[in-house]
């Protein structure tokens, strides 16, 4: 336990330098001290994850438009969204930085018209991402990696669900 | 400090670090002997999921390939165990099985059961801080939670975590 607080106030150090870094406010305090790798990944993990999100979002519009019923893909969203909650929850902001304009959603790639078509869009990313986070998951403590395991092989059954589940 | 004395203090951190570098791979041994147990119960269990399971239906054809993909894991955890120095613990002739198995659909609630067991069983291993182990650990349990949302049709959110606590 005290372990894990005393990492997480390294994180929050860390994470404070790489966000401040192209603020001159902060100059006054002297020189910022650069973020650690395993911040640096956590950041990395961050936005694939907000990228994925921003691709779903695309996704349901698109197969809204086309009359389909994204009940699959909404489902795997809320998933996407609580992978998103927990990485952000190991990374430990001050209060007034992460108040502070939260960045703009990423744009994701055009979404391809046709039904198959959204969905290997969105099983290819899957895929990607899984084999992502298995080369991530090498620069990060312990308790971290775990949770990006548990991420990673969340996205590779998505691929596969979205590929057709094993027939009956 | 005298040269006896120099060369027990030498002898003495010596022994320090190779006390360290065997208490790191008990631990290693102990987190592999973990993911073993659950391959040596998923491989047993597949055969039961099998035998319920009607010959040459596609569904058969995925436990057979599934089981296979679980005898390689284990045979594989063995070697590594090993190579280590340690002895892979045997299996066990029999396993209570965690669910009643009599129809088609509980021999697919079974293989929904040893995927999830599997999964967890990794994360020993993913938390080891050898590139090589993690990694494995980190693969298996994807292939486990790609088996297991074949079987079940659906996804988890957190496989392998316990519980709901992965925030």
């Amino acid at each position: 336990m005290k372990a894990e607080h005393t990492r997480r106030a390294l994180l929050v150090a860390a994470a404070s330098g790489s966000l401040l870094a192209g603020c001159k406010g902060i100059a006054a305090l002297g020189p910022v001290p650069p973020p650690g790798p395993d911040v640096i990944t956590l950041e990395h993990a961050i936005a694939s994850e907000e990228l994925m999100i921003a691709r779903y979002r695309a996704a349901l519009t698109a197969l809204v438009r086309q009359g389909r019923h994204p009940d699959l893909v909404a489902g795997l969203l809320t998933e996407h969204s609580r992978h998103l909650a927990a990485l952000r929850s190991r990374l430990v902001l001050p209060p007034r930085l992460a108040t502070e304009r939260p960045r703009p959603s990423p744009t994701p790639p055009p979404v391809p018209a046709g039904h198959a078509q959204v969905l290997d869009y969105l099983a290819a990313a899957e895929r990607a991402a899984a084999a992502r986070l298995l080369g991530q998951l090498q620069h990060v403590p312990a308790p971290l990696a775990q949770l990006m395991a548990s991420i990673g092989a969340c996205e590779a059954a998505h691929a596969a669900l979205l590929g057709g589940t094993r027939p009956a | 400090m005298t040269r006896a004395s120099q060369h027990s203090a030498a002898r003495s951190r010596a022994s320090q670090h190779s006390a360290a570098r065997s208490r790191a791979s008990q631990h290693l041994i102990a987190a592999m002997q973990a993911a073993l147990a659950a391959e040596q119960a998923a491989s047993y269990g597949y055969g039961i999921v099998g035998s319920h399971l009607a010959r040459f239906a596609p569904k058969f054809a995925a436990a057979t390939a599934d089981c296979v993909a679980h005898e390689q894991a284990r045979d594989s955890l063995a070697s590594m165990i090993t190579a280590l120095g340690g002895t892979p613990n045997p299996a066990a002739a029999a396993y209570r099985l965690p669910v009643r198995v009599s129809t088609p659909t509980q021999a697919v609630g079974l293989a929904i059961v040893l995927e999830r067991q599997v999964e967890s069983a990794y994360l020993g291993m993913v938390a080891a801080p050898e590139p090589a182990v993690r990694a494995f650990g980190a693969t298996q349990m994807q292939a486990a939670a790609v088996r297991c949302a074949r079987w079940s049709g659906r996804s988890q959110t957190f496989p392998g975590l316990p519980g709901e606590q992965a925030g």
